[in-house]
Parts: structure tokens; C-alpha cells; sequence
């Protein structure tokens, strides 16, 4: 029933099976087929049933047919039973004549019995009277419920011609067949011609909401497909398009839709009655429908004749052959039942071969040498052997199978009392009874969605029948369980809900289709990264993954935003109604009455209430005191335990079943998507290659580190460390009230106290469960070898999939983490580890590499005191900047050391290189700025530059300047002007802080300073902002005009009505996402929800996110193409690479070569001419006129080209110097 | 109304401010003049040089557009009945946007002391040289009253200002909650965002902050016929809303006058007559009275149970029942507090079965109080909104 018993189920099975050795080959072949076999009957079943349902039988006809079964079962021998089906029913699926011919042996057995064998007959002679009574109830029943709602098959058509040639036809079936009249259908041209121009023409005013309800009808009728609801899908095609006003949200791809689910099971009445619609329609057919058509004869095994004449009408129509093998996704089945209806008229046809990717290669030289074929590479490879990888993957997809993981909670475990274990006693029953109260209320929910489609809507049925009422019931207690006490808005929740339904219908759909072709190959991969196997040719793992067989099975689609909340508020409402709990729980008799777990309530905004699901204090209470000691986690959420799946498109790859997109985005924005699906894929390679390369480094808990963290956060916790209090520790409001003679400016300040104590306890309880999860993870994974998959943003700065547990978050995260895979010092590696202490402590920003390292040996004591005592000793490791990471890194330094070989010493420890400011870099580099690339360590130097001091320095000789010339502001700073000063707003202009928002953060800094005149801080961080962007202006006079003709560009691109869109020099597409927010209403229920979206590419342009956007976007464009090409190089050279953006991580031993690598991509990827390249690809883009010219004003094109044209000058900055600045990245 | 309407220029003797031109001269000759006029109370507001570069503390729509009393009869009519109910004819005005000072000087002729508070520079002058005029019983200060205590504390620069340094600098002491009334307003209501103001007032109110912890501050104030529709609306009325039942419970509310809006004028910031920009929604409020209302906020509004400390939580709860107005008061009980439903409809002997909207203002009060008065620790199911505070 349930996939997630399934899944246990299997994999118990398969914990039987796999690792143990040799087993028979009779007993293994027996258990597969066991569990293939299970399998195929669930998914038989709930089809069967479902089918049964939409051809108009209610549940009484299922409950009656159920007691016939029953019946049959305790009793049959010679009765056959006829049940009554539907006409042009199929039988379905293997699963009824097995279980008949096992039913036909039992039956057999009585008939054997001597004397008590009468006894039987006559039972059996009563039982047989009570069926056939039964029977012809059952058939009347039947009969009324298709009466009451039947579905529509045939069709109403508008043109009358049509519909009297489809009346007659359908009246003289026998003699006339359908093909006839397909092939007639076939040979009219379209009726009127352009009627959709017509129709979009009278939609007029909205569009944008016709094109919402177009997509939600399609998505429908495709989900109908998928959950075997096709009469149903039909019944909607035929409703909409027999009522004028409902048309024109019918699309061809509606029809096409419908018409392929008829083709692919063989229906060849009803597929004629959709393209009757068509031809009604006036829309021409195009591959799809032939493709289907064609299927549909392949399958029904038609004539040559048929198929000649369809194939001829195809060919007039200007479609080729060919290219319904090529162009058309279909998949393997379908493809051979197409190519039989083919074969039928062309014995000699051959389809053209899929295009293999071979051919293509990158075209980007920056990209060459990583896939030049000769050369020396020695590609790393994992330091697991064969068997203990294909071990891994078991447990792997055990986990995503089960689709969640249930975790130990670190918290620390509550004492067993009595009122915990009747607590946990109470949680308990109250789910058993939640989940059968949400199955049924489920139950009601899809019968009265059924009703509702049935009289033409396209509502939420199919989508609720894609998963088990009990899987889903389980989904919703699992967001019950999480829901913070304050609640959560019924927006977001919703949202969350019906993403994940949709994610869990995908893992179960691949489960069932996918799992063993996946395993022989992720076998077959494992060949080139386990530590004891070779491949014949060393290559990338996607190179190898492709050569392993043919590209995936298209993917699935994701359902439009408004069907995906639309749902979830469903659910989310049914929760709400559902779910009830005894008023008091301290009555232990549930004599009291029920209440509702969760509230709707609204929270006020200024003037916008916002829906917010809140859960009842009681169930919060019980909640907490049951303190129950485990942590639910969607499989996607934890990382991987076996090296994730190349990335091979923008689709596929990472977790093994989970989908896992390519580029993250804000749900609903699907242009990242459509322009990676549409750019050639060997452009892609560098950016999937990269993210593979990422995933595939192993990692490893820190024990050490681990067990001081967990020590402190079951006791008070650390703020100060980043460990943060148990709520507790919360500050507690005032006791007692005011007396009432108090003055209002005690009240005033009372409700301050008791406001602020809220913020900060509700902070603390964010903070507490983030870092709850992240150690509870820790700690579950803390024998284990795991991968981190990556993806990437839109700009293509990479990030790990898991969101609790990774290397990108704070301190206190990074040090938990190691890799798993050691490497020997060797003869530098120690002094590496020493510097790079060094610069976690924060303390020799300035000093040359060698003054880092003689500080290290001075402070020696201390870090050795620091790692054999941490919470005991010295503590010298708290006092520095990046405290946790400090602490590990002594402990490593303490263990090499006291090694008998220090060089010798394997090393698991991450040495860190981060670029110096690296957005001012890229912006120096590009605009070849002398004073500014010296200034962030573009330049070699003795000693590492500081861009802030630089500014600072430069901000003091404006402000001496002016107070010389008697400026008061300026006299007023004298003393003031500091690196701190400024250093944010230094670091924040590259991302595009505005002249508004540095003054906020310099005002901020004067705040802090405690000597400084308070009243001067508003016209002081004016003028200073002021000074900064100046002194930026002096220093980086290349950047401040880049960054402004980036701008200018980008915002006369979007005032001509475009998004701005650029690639890489990598190769990888970029579009900026910002658009005017589309307003979407889902009414009804228990509150209308309405959200707005900034994705939506039908919209104009958002010209200021989009000018704003650009330059940032860019620059980041351009480091993360940094960081890819360090990425691949290293993976070339053997390294194990991974970056934290800007920060680049590898083994002590390598960082020399990781250093080198890096610098020398960098002048690689700046020799090139970037902005020249921008400028020509802007222009091809958006000035080459065949483009939307009704946008482009003619005059706006010309100052857009003129301004694309005049790329800015560059500096006298010699790039090649950065091969030799040691403190380039450091 | 016949009497001819007086136009700004000839009162301000600032002609050229009506001259169209560019905004830019426009603005740099106010400022030049009003160095002067603000120099006596505001010394350190010299300009400096970074005005040039950020006018972002100016505010957003300089051109938003304020209706004046021009109307010489009009200005009588209110001083007689502002006067008619006062024991005090000294008594203290506070006057917010004067404009010409038409009603001011009608008041200080009725023997008031007006302290006017003019938001829009351009009036300064003029209303300068009156107080000049009538030896110092009138005080001017550059301030936008409905802006007063801005709650997004950000930088406060005239015209808007901290009710405490506006307070003390002209000497005004805060009075018991109570005592009688320390000062009146009198004003009108600007037409764009009554409700936000309304509902700004009502929070200061609750709170005994701004103005209020001054005391028990009295408005006099023009409000648009059907703003005025809305406070006073009863549960027979569709137009009962928290705001009617806020207001409604917290002061008496008094309606003294109606006016037709034609006897109104209307200026943009810049001082000139407004311009036909977006002439619709003004139309609008031309076929509409403006009344003239007195808001005295009652004695008894604080109880032990509803204080100055827990009012949120009855602005809350009235948010949360009117967002679901059809529903009954039983239904409204079980989602608002955990407390036994059954036992406050004892306490307040209503039925369960009425529609919320039913109950009039005093019986929310009542209810309020009821559920807090419930020794529970957990007495509502949205104590935590405490920071949802608008404006």
C-alpha cells in the first residue's frame, strides 16, 4: 500500500541479499522476483482502481465489489464471475489472473470431502444465492451512480459540419472504422484559420492570467496522466472545449496531452475524438499528436495503408519523419510502438540515431586544456575501496527510499519520569488516531475534488492521488511536529507542503522505474573513484557516467507555483480541520472535550494581515514535556553517505532519487531552467564538471571538536563561542503587574522589557534549534565517511545541497568538519598548518608569511596547551577571532608535531586561502587599475596589502585637505578616521551598496565609537561616505567606470523591456530574475492567499533591481568562473579542492600547487577579453533588431548600442604580476 | 459659501512661490528665507553642506496636498463653538497646519493662547510675522503634528520632531490621566491617510505616549464625513470595524459642526493652489461634508485589566475578530484564549451563538477584561504579537 512501507520492506529484502556473497542464483532470482513482483502488483492495483473510479462508479460500487471478492475468496470452484466493467476496459495488469489461479487451487480442495462435504455445498449454495443478490445490486447500483456522472466521451463540437460527420460516424461504427475518419480529419486544413490569434486577441486585457489558467489546465491533465485519471482528463478536454468561454484556455499541447495518454494505451476511439477537437478548434496538429496517432496504430497493430496515409498527411503538413524520433521526448517503449505503426508502411525506415554527446566539446579556451586528451592527469581517486563504496550506495538509497531520516537528538535526554513517559504516551496514541482522522478526511477532500472536476474543472484530485492517503497523512504530522510555537504563515507552509508532495512523488516515481538500472551503473561509475579498481582511459566522472550508458529518462516536470500552493493550502486547512487533541490533557480520562491543535489566526503588518497556522499552547506544552529524542529530516536535507551522482545535465545529478536542480532558485522562476535546457549541453561541462568535482570530496566529523561543542551546548551553552543557550538561559520579563497608580513612563518602559525579552528569547530559540540540527547531524554521521552535493546560484557561485550540516556556515560549522581522506604533510605542510593558525587567529593580518610563522613558534606553548586542554588549560584558543577553527587546527598542529616524522604525519585538516577582497580584485583586474590592484595584492609585495587601510589612508588626506580649508565636519573627525571605519562599506561597494547605505554603515561604526560627539555622527557619515566613494574613485578609477557603465547598460536593456542575460567565460548562461512582481490569488478556503512574484518573465522588467543587480551579479559571475577553473585544474593535478566562494580549501601538503593553480587561472581567465566579449554578446543579443522590435524604440537602440560600444578604458596594469603575489590569495 | 477666497500669495506677501518655475529655485529661496524664522528655536539646524547632496530626509511627496481653512465666517463659527464650552478662555491651542492663520488669528482674538504647528516651510514667514503681531501669545514651530514620534526611530529633523523636546521647549507640563484636559487640538485631518493617522493617534493613546502622556489631550478635528461615519459606526452599521470600537471605547466623541468641503482650500507643499494633477480622488472628496469633531479621551479608559501595558493584545484581539466577522462569538472564544470558553460567556452573560460584530464597543471591553482577569498562565493564543505594531 504505502511506498514507505515498500521501501522498508525492500530494502530488508535486499540487506538479505546483497552483501551476502555468493549466494544461490535460484534463491537470489526467487527474491527479486519476489520483490519486482510485489512491486508491479502495487502499482497494478491502485490503477486498477483508480480506473474503475473515473469511468463513474462511486465508492459503493467499490465497496460491494470488494464483498464480491471476499466472497469469491472464501468460496469459489466452478462459479466464474462476470464483473461488471465498463466497456473497452483492458484487464489489468498481472496481478488478477494470479491471484484467480491461486484461488482455483484452494478451491479445489474441498470438493475432495466426504460427509461434510454437503455440509459445504449447502454453505456454499447459500453463500452463492447472497453473491448473486449481492451482484444484482451491485449492477443496478452501478448503473444509477453512471447515469448521475458519467464522464464525457464524445464530444461537442462547434462547427457543425464537423459535428454532424462525428454524430454519423459514431452511429455507423461498425462499418465505418476510425482510421477512415483520422485520415479524413487529417486532410481538412485547419477551419478557421488563426483562431488562436483571435482568441488571444479577445483575452485582451489579461494575458498573463490566461496563460496562468492555460498552464494550470495543462498541468492538470498531465497529472491526470500520471495518476491514471485519463477518462477523467478527457472528461475536462471535452467539457472546456464544448463551452466557449473555457476554450481558450485549451492549448495543442492540452490536446496533445490527452492524445498521448489514449496512444500509450491503445485507445484508438477516443484518440479520434481529441483530434476531432482539434480540427474543431481550428489548430493544426503538429509531431506530438502525429507521434501519438502513430503510437496508437503501433500498439493497435493497424494496416499500411492507415499508417502510409497518416505518414503522407504528415509530410504535406512539412513535418519530417525524422525528426519524431529526434525532437519528440518519448521514451523507450514508446519509441518502439511508434517505429512498428512506422514499419508497417516503411519496412526500410531506420530512425536516425540518437546524437551521441561525443562530438560536442567545449568551446571556451579557458576550457581546453581541462579537456585536452594528452598531457599528464593524475585525476584523485577516493581512499575506499570497491566494495565498501558499493556498501555505501546500498545504505544511501535505503535512506532516500524511506524519503526521511530519523535522527538522535543531541539535546540533552530528558529524565524518564513518570509525566515524560505519559507524555510520550499520549503523543503516541493522539498520532495513530491523527493519521486513520487524516486518511479519512484525505478521503472526503478527493471526493468532493473528484465532483468538482467532474464538472470540468482542472482541481487538486490527481494531485492528491499521486501519493497513498497514509504517506500523506504521515507528511502532514511531520510539519505538525516542526511548527515553531509563534506559528508559521499558511503561505510558506503551504508552499513547503506542496513542494515536498511533489518531491516525494518523484522519488517514488524513479523508485519504481529507475532503481536497478541506477545501481548497475553507479556500480559500473564506482569503477572510477574507488581506491582498489582502474578505468581503461582516466576521465572526468561525467565523462565516465556518459560513457556508462544512454542519457536519462526526461525529468519531471515541476507543477506551476499557483497548482504547488494551491495544494499545500489544501492540505494545510485539512490539518487544521482534522487534527484535534482532549481540551486538558491533565484529565487522564478523555471525558473532555476536543479542541483543535491548530489555529488560524492573522498577525497585523502595518495594514496587511498575514494567515498564520499556529499550533495550541497545550500541544506545544505536551510537545515539550514528551521531549521526545528524535529529529525528522527529509533525505535530501542530510548529506549524502555515498559519493553523489555526476552532475550530467541541468537535472540530473547529486542525490540518487531526491531531484536536485542544477541551478537553486526561488520556486516559480523557471527562466534559469528553460535557458539551460535550451543552450547546447557541451557548454555546460565546465560548470557540471566543477559542481561533481565538488561533491566528490569526502568528508568526516571532527570528533575532538565535535564532543567539546556538544559538552557545552548540553550545558549553558557558549554565546561568545557560537554555541548558543538553551531557552532557559532566555531572559524572563519582569514578574508581577504594574500597580495601577504606575506613570505611563513605567508602563512604557515594562512593555519595552517585555518586548525585547521576547525578541531575544525568540532569537535564541532560532539560533538553538539551527545549531541543534547541525549537531544532531554531526553527531549521527560522526563514524561516517559523507558528500556534500553542490549546486549553484543563477550567477553560479556554488553552495552544498544540505542546508543544516556543511562547510559553508559559521566558525563553529567549518570546524566540525574534515576530510576524510588524509594526505602526509610532507616537508612544508606543517608550516602551513602553523600559518594558517596564524590567520584564523586573526592577530598578523599584515606581516609577511615568514613573521606569521615565527609568531606561530612563539605562541607554540599555548597552542599546545590550547589542544591537550581546551576547556581546562590556558583557553587562548577562545580569545581569537575564529575560535573553533583555531581549536582544531592546534589540536592537528599538536598531533603533527609529536608525530615521530612530521612530514610523514597524515593530515585530514582543511588549510583555508581566501582572496584579498576578491570583488575588488576581479574589478582591478578588469579595469587594470595600478593603485587599486596593489591594493588587493594583485601586485607582488613583501607584505599583504590592505585595501581598508589604503582607503582609510586615502579618506584622511581629503578630510586633512578640507580641514584646512576650514571645513567643520572635517576638523571634527581629526583622530577618527580608522580602517574599521570604512571597511565595510569598502567591502560592500563591490556588491553595490548605494551612497544610502554606506552612510547607514559608517553612521553605525561612529555610534560605536565612544568618544565621538554624538550629534555630529549624522553630517560626519555623510561626508565620510562621501570621502570613501572618492577615495575608491582615485584608486580604483577603472572599477567606478566599469561598475557604471554595467549599470547604464543594464538599465537601458531593461527600460527597453529585457531581463539582462550574459555567459560566463565559462560558458554558462546567466539571466537576472527580476521582474515587476506578479500578483497570484488562490481563493477560498479557510483565507485567500495572495503572493506575489518577481520571476514571472511575462512581466516587465524590474529596471531597478536589474540595473542594481548587474554589476554584482557580474563580478560574481566572474569569481565563481574563477573558482570553477581553480576547481578543475586542482581535481587535474589530483588535489582535493573545495571553496567556501572566495575561500579556497585543500591539504596542507597541497596548498603550494592549489596557490599556483589559483593564480594562474586567475591571469588566465582575466587575459581574456572579458568586457570586449560582454559588449559583443549585449549587443548580439539586444541590438541585433530581429528581436521583440516593437519594444525597441529605435532611438533607445541607439543610445543602447552606444553605450554597449564604449566599453571602458583599462589601466596600464600589468596582469602577469599576479603569477609572482604571494599574497594574492592567503 | 460666498465669501471671496483668499489666495495665499496675498496673504504671505510670497507671490513668487505661486509662480511657476523650477523646483529646484524654488525650494533653495524657501530655504534662504527660513533661516531666520527658525533660527530662535531650533539654533543647530543651520543648513550644512550635505543638505545639497541628500534630501532623503525630506519628505517623500513634497506636493502632497493640504486642505486650509480660508474662510474668515468659518474661522468665527469654530472659535465660538470651540469657546462656548470652555470655562477657560485663556485655555491652551494647539493649532496643527495653520496655513494663512485665518483660524488662528480668530482664535487669538477669543483670547487663546495657539501654538501653531505649520509643516510646510512656506507659511512660516507669514505666520511669524503674526505672532510678532499679537506680542508673543502665539508660537510657531516648524512641525508636522500628525508626524510627531516617529516609531521607526530614525533620524528626526523638522518638521518632524519628538513630542518631549517639542513639549518642553515651549513649557507645557503633563497633566494626571485624571485631571482635565492639558491642551486642545484643533486641526484637520490630512485627506490622504486619515486612517493611518487615526490609527497612529489611538496607539499613542493606548500607550500613553506622545502627546497623550501629556494627559488626556482633547482633538478638535475636520474629518471627512465618512471617516467620521466609520468611527461612530455601531454593530447596525456595516461599517463597524476595530477602528469604530477603539475609538468608540476610548474617548467621547462629539460631533460640533458640519462644513461643506467647498469652503475649504486646497495648497500643495510648495504653497500653491493645488495643481489638477490627479483631480479624481479630490473631486471625490468634494461632494463630501467635512465634520468637525471633539475626541476627549474618557477618565475611566484604563482599568486593571486593560492598562497601557496590555492594550496590543486588545487591539489584537479586535483585528482578529472582525478579520472573520461572520463568525459567532463561541467560535471567535475557542481561537483567541485557551481559557474555558463556557466560563467567560458566564462572566460576561453574552450568548455563544451571537455574531461577533454583534457586540458593541463597551462589550469587547468587557470581554477583554474578562479573559484577562483569568489567572491562567496562558491567557490568549497570540500573546506573542506583541511587536506587530503598525506605522
Amino acid at each position: 500500500m504505502s511506498a514507505f512501507r515498500w521501501g522498508r520492506g525492500a530494502s530488508g529484502l535486499r540487506r538479505a541479499l546483497w552483501p551476502a556473497g555468493p549466494p544461490g542464483p535460484l534463491a537470489e532470482e526467487g527474491a527479486l522476483s519476489g520483490v519486482w513482483g510485489r512491486r508491479r502488483s502495487l502499482s497494478a492495483s491502485p490503477c486498477e482502481q483508480d480506473r474503475r473510479k473515473d469511468w463513474g462508479h462511486a465508492e459503493l460500487l467499490e465497496v460491494l465489489e470488494a464483498r464480491v471478492r471476499q466472497l469469491q475468496a472464501a468460496h469459489v470452484s466452478e462459479v466464474t464471475v462476470r464483473r461488471p466493467r465498463p466497456a473497452r476496459l483492458p484487464e489489468a495488469g498481472g496481478f488478477q489472473p494470479r491471484r484467480k489461479a491461486q484461488k482455483g487451487g484452494e478451491g479445489t480442495a474441498p470438493g475432495l470431502g466426504g460427509h461434510w462435504a454437503q455440509k459445504l455445498d449447502q454453505e456454499k449454495w447459500a453463500m452463492q444465492r447472497r453473491k448473486q443478490r449481492l451482484q444484482a445490486k451491485l449492477q443496478v447500483r452501478a448503473q444509477q451512480l453512471a447515469c448521475e456522472h458519467r464522464l464525457r466521451m464524445v464530444p461537442q463540437l462547434l462547427s457543425a459540419p464537423l459535428a454532424e460527420r462525428l454524430l454519423r460516424w459514431e452511429q455507423e461504427t461498425p462499418r465505418s472504422p476510425w482510421e477512415e475518419q483520422l485520415a479524413r480529419l487529417l486532410r481538412e486544413a485547419p477551419r478557421r484559420l488563426s483562431c488562436e490569434a483571435e482568441r488571444a486577441h479577445e483575452a485582451g486585457g489579461a494575458p498573463a492570467r490566461l496563460e496562468a489558467q492555460q498552464q494550470r489546465l495543462l498541468a492538470f491533465l498531465e497529472c491526470c496522466l500520471l495518476s491514471g485519471h485519463l477518462p477523467l482528463a478527457h472528461h475536462v478536454l471535452v467539457t472546456c472545449h464544448s463551452k466557449w468561454r473555457q476554450r481558450r484556455v485549451l492549448t495543442l499541447a492540452a490536446y496533445n496531452t490527452v492524445m498521448l495518454g489514449w496512444a500509450r494505451k491503445g485507445f484508438f476511439k477516443e484518440l479520434v475524438y481529441v483530434f476531432f477537437m482539434v480540427k474543431d478548434a481550428g489548430l493544426t496538429p503538429d509531431l506530438l499528436s502525429y507521434a501519438a496517432a502513430l503510437q496508437c496504430m503501433g500498439r493497435l497493430d493497424q494496416d499500411a495503408r492507415t499508417v502510409q496515409r497518416c505518414l503522407d498527411q504528415m509530410a504535406q503538413d512539412g513535418l519530417r519523419l525524422q525528426d519524431l524520433f529526434s525532437s519528440v521526448p518519448l521514451c523507450q517503449e514508446e519509441q518502439a510502438a511508434l517505429l512498428q505503426a512506422v514499419h508497417k508502411a516503411q519496412p526500410t525506415f531506420s530512425p536516425p540515431l540518437q546524437p551521441q554527446p561525443e562530438p560536442q566539446v567545449n568551446t571556451s579556451p579557458l576550457l581546453r586544456e581541462i579537456y585536452a586528451k594528452e598531457g599528464p592527469v593524475s585525476y584523485p581517486k577516493l581512499h575506499l575501496p570497491l566494495w565498501k563504496l558499493q556498501t555505501l550506495f546500498q545504505q544511501q538509497l535505503r535512506v532516500e527510499m524511506a524519503t526521511t531520516v530519523t535522527v538522535e537528538s543531541v539535546e540533552k535526554a530528558q529524565l524518564l519520569t513518570k509525566e515524560v513517559l505519559h507524555a510520550r504516551r499520549t503523543l503516541k496514541q493522539l498520532r495513530t488516531a491523527w493519521v486513520e482522522a487524516l486518511c479519512a478526511g484525505l478521503r472526503d477532500v478527493k471526493a468532493s475534488e473528484a465532483r468538482a472536476a467532474r464538472s470540468g474543472r482542472p482541481t487538486l484530485f490527481p494531485y492528491l492521488c499521486l501519493l497513498t492517503e497514509r504517506e500523506l497523512a504521515r507528511l502532514l504530522l511531520q510539519t505538525l511536529q516542526v511548527l515553531p510555537p509563534q506559528g508559521e504563515s499558511l503561505l510558506s507552509l503551504a508552499q513547503q507542503l506542496g513542494l515536498r508532495v511533489f518531491n516525494r512523488h518523484a522519488v517514488q516515481k524513479k523508485q519504481l522505474s529507475q532503481v536497478q538500472a541506477l545501481q548497475q551503473r553507479y556500480y559500473q561509475y564506482l569503477h572510477l573513484l574507488a581506491s582498489d579498481t582502474q578505468v581503461a582511459v582516466p576521465c572526468l566522472p561525467r565523462q565516465y557516467w556518459e560513457t556508462l550508458g544512454a542519457p536519462e529518462a526526461p525529468h519531471e516536470q515541476p507543477w506551476p507555483l499557483p497548482v504547488l500552493v494551491q495544494l499545500g493550502k489544501r492540505l494545510a486547512e485539512m490539518l487544521v480541520e482534522v487534527v484535534r487533541m482532549p481540551g486538558s490533557l491533565a484529565a487522564p480520562q478523555g471525558s473532555c472535550s476536543l479542541i483543535p491543535v491548530l489555529y488560524h489566526v492573522y498577525s497585523f503588518r502595518s495594514f496587511r494581515q498575514i494567515g498564520i497556522l499556529k499550533p495550541h499552547p497545550a500541544f506545544t506544552q505536551l510537545l515539550a514535556t514528551a521531549a521526545e529524542h528524535t529529529l525528522t529530516f527529509e533525505a535530501a536535507e542530510v548529506p549524502m553517505l555515498c559519493p553523489p551522482l555526476p552532475w550530467t545535465s541541468p537535472h540530473t545529478g547529486a542525490f540518487l532519487l531526491s531531484p536536485t536542480k542544477l541551478v537553486r532558485s526561488v520556486e516559480g522562476t523557471t527562466q534559469h531552467q528553460r535557458l539551460l535546457d535550451s543552450c547546447p549541453p557541451a557548454e555546460l561541462h565546465g560548470a557540471l564538471d566543477a559542481l561533481t568535482q565538488l561533491g566528490n570530496c569526502a568528508w568526516r566529523v571532527n570528533g575532538r571538536v565535535l564532543d567539546l561543542v556538544l559538552e557545552l551546548f548540553a550545558a549553558k551553552g557558549c554565546p561568545r563561542l557560537g554555541v548558543p543557550a538553551p531557552p532557559s538561559e532566555a531572559p524572563r520579563p519582569p514578574e508581577g503587574r504594574l500597580p495601577p497608580d504606575a506613570s505611563p513612563a513605567q508602563k512604557a518602559e515594562l512593555r519595552r522589557e517585555l518586548a525585547r525579552c521576547l525578541k531575544v528569547a525568540r532569537e535564541m530559540h532560532s539560533l538553538r534549534s539551527d545549531a541543534l540540527y547541525r549537531l544532531s547531524l554531526a553527531q549521527h554521521l560522526r563514524h561516517c565517511v559523507f558528500w556534500l552535493p553542490h549546486n549553484m546560484d543563477f550567477r553560479g557561485r556554488t553552495y552544498p545541497c544540505p542546508p543544516h550540516f556543511n562547510h559553508l556556515g559559521s566558525d563553529l560549522a567549518r570546524a566540525l568538519l574534515e576530510f576524510a581522506q588524509g594526505r602526509p604533510l610532507g616537508p612544508r605542510g606543517l608550516d602551513w598548518l602553523k600559518i594558517h593558525l596564524v590567520n584564523l587567529t586573526g592577530l598578523k593580518k599584515r606581516e609577511p608569511l615568514q613573521a606569521r610563522l615565527v609568531f606561530a613558534d612563539e605562541v607554540m606553548e599555548d597552542v599546545l596547551d590550547s589542544a591537550d586542554r581546551p576547556m581546562t588549560g590556558r583557553k587562548w584558543w577562545m580569545e581569537v577571532e575564529e575560535p573553533w577553527q583555531a581549536l582544531a587546527c592546534c589540536m592537528e598542529i599538536a598531533r603533527a608535531v609529536r608525530a615521530p616524522d612530521p612530514a610523514a604525519y597524515v593530515s585530514h585538516f582543511p588549510v583555508h586561502q581566501d582572496g584579498s577582497c576578491n570583488g575588488l580584485q576581479h574589478y582591478a583586474a578588469l579595469g587594470r587599475d595600478s593603485i587599486g590592484a596593489a591594493s588587493v595584492n594583485l601586485l607582488p609585495s613583501d607584505v599583504p596589502q590592505d585595501v581598508y587601510s589604503g582607503v582609510a589612508a586615502q579618506v584622511e588626506v581629503f578630510r586633512s585637505q578640507d580641514a584646512k580649508r576650514g571645513v567643520r565636519v572635517a576638523q571634527v573627525l581629526e583622530g577618527f578616521i580608522s580602517r574599521k571605519v570604512v571597511k565595510q562599506t569598502v567591502m560592500t561597494v563591490v556588491y553595490g551598496v548605494t551612497r544610502y547605505g554606506g552612510r547607514l554603515q559608517i553612521e553605525r561604526r561612529l555610534r560605536e565609537l565612544s568618544d565621538f560627539p554624538q550629534e555630529f555622527v549624522w553630517e560626519a557619515s555623510h561626508y565620510l561616505v562621501r570621502q570613501v566613494f572618492n577615495s575608491l574613485q582615485e584608486m580604483f578609477s577603472g572599477t567606478r567606470a566599469i561598475q557604471h557603465w554595467l549599470t547604464e547598460s543594464a538599465r537601458l536593456i531593461a527600460h527597453a523591456g529585457s531581463a539582462v542575460e550574459w555567459v560566463t567565460p565559462l560558458g554558462i548562461p546567466i539571466i537576472q530574475p527580476y521582474h515587476r512582481d506578479s500578483k497570484v490569488m488562490i481563493g477560498g478556503g479557510i483565507q485567500s492567499l495572495t503572493f506575489s512574484h518577481s520571476g514571472d518573465t511575462s512581466q516587465r522588467p524590474n529596471t531597478l533591481k536589474q540595473k542594481n543587480g548587474f554589476p554584482p551579479n557580474f563580478i560574481h559571475s566572474l569569481d565563481s568562473s574563477h573558482m570553477m577553473l581553480t576547481a578543475l585544474h586542482c581535481y587535474r593535478k589530483g588535489l582535493t579542492f573545495v571553496s567556501v566562494h572566495d575561500c579556497f580549501w585543500t591539504h596542507a601538503a597541497d596548498v603550494e600547487v592549489m596557490n599556483q593553480v589559483c593564480r594562474e587561472q586567475f591571469v588566465r581567465l582575466h587575459s581574456q577579453p572579458i568586457l570586449h566579449n560582454l559588449s559583443r554578446f549585449l549587443m548580439k543579443r539586444f541590438c541585433s533588431g530581429s528581436r521583440s522590435p516593437q519594444h525597441l524604440k529605435s532611438m533607445r537602440t541607439g543610445k543602447l548600442q552606444d553605450t554597449l560600444k564604449s566599453v571602458p578604458k583599462t589601466g596600464a596594469f600589468d596582469l602577469k604580476q599576479v603569477k609572482h603575489s604571494t599574497y594574492f590569495f592567503s | 459659501m460666498s465669501v471671496p477666497r483668499l489666495m495665499l500669495s496675498s496673504l504671505a506677501g510670497a507671490g513668487r512661490f505661486c509662480v511657476l518655475g523650477s523646483g529646484a529655485a524654488r525650494w533653495k529661496s524657501v530655504r534662504a528665507r527660513n533661516r531666520r524664522g527658525l533660527s530662535d528655536l531650533h539654533p543647530q539646524l543651520s543648513p550644512s553642506q550635505g543638505f545639497r547632496d541628500s534630501p532623503s530626509w525630506l519628505p517623500k511627496n513634497r506636493s502632497e496636498p493640504r486642505s486650509y481653512i480660508t474662510n474668515p465666517k468659518l474661522a468665527t463659527t469654530l472659535v465660538q463653538i470651540l469657546q462656548k464650552e470652555n470655562r477657560n478662555r485663556h485655555q491652551l491651542f494647539l493649532e496643527c497646519n495653520p496655513g494663512p492663520g485665518i483660524l488662528t488669528q480668530a482664535l487669538l482674538e477669543s483670547q487663546a493662547k495657539v501654538i501653531a504647528l505649520e509643516c510646510n516651510r512656506t507659511f512660516l514667514p507669514h505666520l511669524q510675522s503674526l505672532r510678532k503681531k499679537v506680542n508673543r501669545k502665539l508660537e510657531v514651530v516648524h512641525c508636522d503634528f500628525f508626524k510627531l514620534d516617529p516609531r521607526n526611530s530614525g533620524i528626526v529633523k523638522p518638521p518632524i520632531m519628538l513630542s518631549e523636546t517639542l513639549f518642553q521647549n515651549l513649557g507645557i507640563e503633563a497633566l494626571p490621566w485624571s485631571e482635565d484636559n492639558p491642551l486642545r487640538v484643533v486641526g484637520i485631518f490630512p485627506a490622504k491617510n486619515e486612517k493611518k493617522i487615526l490609527w497612529k493617534l489611538l496607539y499613542d493613546l493606548y500607550s500613553s505616549t506622545s502627546i497623550y502622556s501629556y494627559g488626556r489631550v482633547q482633538l478638535n478635528m475636520f474629518i471627512a464625513e465618512k471617516e467620521y461615519e466609520k468611527l461612530v459606526a455601531d454593530p447596525q452599521n456595516n461599517l463597524y470595524q476595530p477602528l469604530s470600537v477603539l475609538w468608540q471605547v476610548a474617548c467621547e466623541i462629539k460631533l460640533l459642526h458640519v462644513e461643506p468641503w467647498s469652503s475649504f482650500s486646497i495648497y500643495n507643499q510648495a504653497g500653491g493652489p493645488k495643481k489638477s494633477k490627479n483631480k479624481e480622488p479630490l473631486e471625490q472628496i468634494n461632494k463630501q461634508n467635512m465634520c468637525f469633531i471633539q475626541l476627549t479621551p474618557l477618565q475611566n479608559l484604563f482599568t486593571e485589566n486593560l492598562t497601557s501595558v496590555n492594550y496590543d493584545i486588545f487591539f489584537h484581539m479586535l483585528k482578529q475578530c472582525f478579520m472573520k466577522r461572520h463568525a459567532t462569538l463561541m467560535d471567535h472564544l475557542q481561537s483567541l484564549s485557551p481559557v474555558n470558553a463556557v466560563a467567560i460567556l458566564k462572566e460576561i452573560e453574552k450568548d455563544g451563538d451571537m455574531k461577533i460584530t454583534d457586540l458593541y464597543p463597551e462589550d469587547f471591553k468587557l470581554l477583554f477584561e474578562t479573559i484577562e482577569s483569568f489567572r491562567e498562565s496562558c491567557r490568549w493564543l497570540f500573546d506573542d504579537c506583541i511587536e506587530d505594531i503598525i506605522l
